[in-house]
């Protein structure tokens, strides 16, 4: 059995402790949001979802960078020590396309025929790049122009056609979409565009198939991090607002619903850093990790942002409160992934090849 | 962070092999249909002979009749005799209780009982819930009157699991009934021997034995007394917050689950292995497999789904959604299966050898043991979220003694 059905005689250590070192990446951008990222800088950033100026910002800080080998201009940093920088991007409803730029590029750094321009670009984060969710190609023409997450800012977009990895580029993004999340989604015509062939076979499914779960992972990490302050903001709430003589809060019809948010925030969490640390480590543990830890972040984001703007009431209906941009991007960001339906599904499918 | 498998070095191999001989050799086929029948949660051979090699109080060192092992041993031992279905209830409670004894019994007392236990031929259960209290134990109104250098015990105490195989009771009983509601309480550790003692059994329908426990003109000395008088919700703290989980850092290496309702996922693993082997093996009339159908491959994964966040959500949070995750999961695997998933086991035509139908059974009791899902929740509301502790009347006064 895999590692979720843990065999009897199978000891794993549950270790879900940060080293120092992490501690600091964790703080040092949480400090970095915290000063740079207030609500009134994400609602300006509104309709596209993207701030240039944050982007540099934290391009200068090595975020656009640190994930990447040393040899391709990288710190080398781990998957985890991303997730990291990912939960507090979520949590400060980053106007950046860190996920789908870092999953990007950590593809085209694996693949022999990446151009040294392109990375060299891609590491310094001038040229931000993205990634096409579904294979597209001559098998599946109704997938040859999809919507990609980032594709409105993004001059380049990973996809797989065929049996090839390949990068599609632009001088300029294509025009932005308005969606739910205010995220700079755009269509891409990834058959027909500006192409060059980065790697080929089973490598190229690999590295595209990587790609797409870190992207995952990362995203169930934005999404923790987002549920966290939504459940923060509507806790702060609820223990000053009163009704009838007491706060809100000590009523149980109000804490117990938040205190569910918190018991789901804490799982995600644990579920995401174990599946980030399995694909790097034992890839063929996180088959069914993966896709558990991203459908388990969708969901308690869409409760808890849910859960969250109601405890405020009508006022956490409103526009003018930030819960309503809190619950917007949850699902705005979760569904980019797809119907989080088809990862249980997923799921499922791993466990069962241990059966058949 | 490490998930890794774990790299045992030569002698804690050696240790691992050492219990799953122990376990192999005492936990035998009749322990675990005797553990199915009677849901005691003990077997009293089995417990000795976890005394003889030190392994009910593991760390403590051998004079004190433990077997000195590092944190790394204790937690294989946990691990390998909890998942052998090794009945652990009053090992459990007994574990609990050491402490307070330690810290608070005279030491004539100390001196006492704690060989006994790390032997194995003293068990203690815990007295705390009353018939119509639930989960407020300081609602306590079982009385403590004393009487020159005795006390006197008047009262019951429900689901005190083990009684019938302990030799004492960690007792919580009111000595002041004038004071507040938590500072009228004393813990005493009641030989349960005495006179006036009577132990009643209660079965639930999860399979499990517990009891309620009358005390009528129970005489005891104030040996037996825990702490100062009046004094009994500090010596309760340090067994509740363990129990709970609250207060205290989990080690930072940690084997198999980091909740602290793991061992409430068990049996949904036992149940969710049972159904993929069903999904997997079984062919319908048309030929096809339910594992081939992508409403049960969706079904299947989202028990999956909350079985791994029961294992991984920390802590007392861990404890809520362990819980959660058995009682919908067991439900729902039940409905997956169908209409043979209800047939007991051993039954022509049961299922999954009856493992998803006494899931769904145990499921509920978990949502209750060790103070219900609503006391975590709320200690969750205001441990973790920090939100005010909800104004009821009788929170910190006992409102029937107001009337």
């Amino acid at each position: 059995m895999g590692g979720l059905l843990v065999d009897e005689f199978e000891l794993r250590y549950a270790d879900y402790s940060l080293s120092s070192d992490q501690e600091a990446v964790r703080d040092a951008f949480a400090e970095f949001f915290r000063n740079e990222c207030p609500s009134e800088r994400v609602r300006a950033a509104e309709p596209l979802g993207y701030d240039e100026k944050l982007w540099r910002q934290l391009a200068d800080m090595g975020a656009a960078s640190m994930g990447l080998p040393e040899q391709a201009g990288g710190d080398g940093a781990s998957l985890v020590d991303l997730l990291l920088v990912a939960e507090e991007a979520g949590a400060a409803l980053a106007p950046v396309p860190f996920i789908e730029h870092v999953a990007a590029s950590r593809a085209l750094a694996g693949s022999p025929g990446a151009p040294g321009e392109l990375l060299a670009e891609a590491a310094s984060g001038r040229r931000i790049l993205a990634l096409a969710m579904e294979p597209a190609g001559s098998r599946s023409p109704q997938l040859a122009r999809q919507l990609v997450p980032g594709g409105a800012v993004a001059r380049a977009v990973l996809a797989l056609d065929g049996e090839a990895l390949v990068v599609v580029d632009a001088d300029e993004p294509p025009s932005p979409v308005a969606n739910q999340g205010s995220t700079p989604l755009a269509w891409w015509d990834l058959v027909g565009g500006r192409r060059q062939r980065l790697a080929e076979g089973t490598l190229a499914e690999i590295l595209y198939r990587r790609a797409r779960a870190e992207w995952k992972l990362l995203t169930a990490a934005a999404l923790t991090g987002l549920t966290e302050r939504a459940l923060g903001i509507a806790v702060e709430f609820a223990k000053t607002r009163e009704t009838m003589g007491v706060p809100i809060g000590s009523l149980q019809g109000v804490s117990f619903p938040l205190a569910d948010v918190a018991i789901g925030v804490s799982g995600a969490r644990n579920m995401i850093r174990r599946a980030g640390w399995m694909l790097e480590h034992e890839p063929t543990e996180a088959r069914h990790l993966v896709p558990a830890a991203f459908a388990y972040a969708a969901r308690v984001a869409t409760h808890g942002t849910t859960t969250a703007a109601h405890m405020q009431g009508g006022l956490g209906f409103t526009i003018e409160a930030d819960a309503s941009l809190y619950f917007l991007r949850a699902k705005g960001w979760s569904l980019l992934g797809g119907d989080p339906a088809e990862d249980l599904i997923a799921v499922a499918d791993a466990l069962a090849a241990d059966y058949q | 962070m490490d998930f890794g498998q774990v790299q045992l070095d030569a002698e804690q191999q050696a240790f691992l092999d050492d219990v799953h001989a122990f376990v192999a050799e005492h936990v035998t086929d009749d322990v675990l249909e005797e553990e199915r029948r009677t849901g005691s949660g003990f077997n009293e051979r089995v417990h000795l002979a976890l005394g003889a090699k030190g392994w009910i109080m593991p760390a403590w060192p051998a004079e004190r009749g433990g077997a000195g092992l590092d944190p790394v041993r204790v937690q294989l031992l946990d691990l390998v005799t909890r998942r052998s279905g090794m009945p652990t209830v009053t090992l459990g409670t007994t574990r609990l209780v050491v402490k307070a004894v330690e810290r608070y019994a005279e030491p004539g007392l100390a001196a006492d009982v704690l060989p006994g236990i790390a032997a194995g031929t003293v068990r203690c259960c815990l007295g705390y819930t009353e018939p119509d209290g639930g989960s407020d134990i300081a609602a306590a109104k079982t009385r403590a009157v004393s009487d020159g250098d005795e006390w006197v015990i008047n009262g019951s105490k429900i689901f005190t699991t083990g009684a019938q195989n302990c030799q004492y009771a960690f007792l919580i009983a009111r000595t002041d009934p004038e004071l507040p509601k938590h500072r009228g309480l004393t813990m005493f550790l009641i030989p349960l021997g005495s006179d006036g003692v009577a132990i009643q059994g209660i079965r639930t329908f999860g399979g499990e034995r517990t009891n309620i426990v009358y005390y009528s003109d129970v005489r005891i000395s104030d040996r037996y007394r825990l702490g100062g008088v009046n004094d009994g919700w500090t010596v309760l703290r340090g067994p509740l917050d363990e129990e709970h989980n609250f207060g205290q850092k989990g080690s930072a290496v940690q084997i198999g689950g980091s909740s602290l309702g793991a061992t409430y996922v068990y049996p949904l693993q036992r149940a969710l292995d049972r159904a993929l082997a069903w999904a997997c093996g079984t062919t319908r009339p048309d030929g096809s497999r339910p594992i081939d159908d992508r409403s049960v491959r969706y079904r299947l994964g989202q028990v999956a789904m909350d079985l791994q966040a029961g294992l991984m959500t920390p802590g007392p949070m861990g404890r809520v959604k362990a819980s959660d995750a058995l009682v919908h999961g067991a439900a729902e695997l039940m409905d997956l299966v169908g209409s043979a998933a209800l047939l007991s086991e051993g039954s022509p035509g049961a299922e999954a050898a009856g493992d998803i139908e006494f899931a769904h059974r145990f499921a509920q009791g978990t949502a209750t043991y060790g103070g219900t899902v609503e006391i975590f929740r709320q200690m969750i509301a205001q441990h973790v979220l920090g939100l005010p502790r909800p104004a009821y009347p009788g929170s910190k006064v006992l409102v029937s003694n107001k009337k």
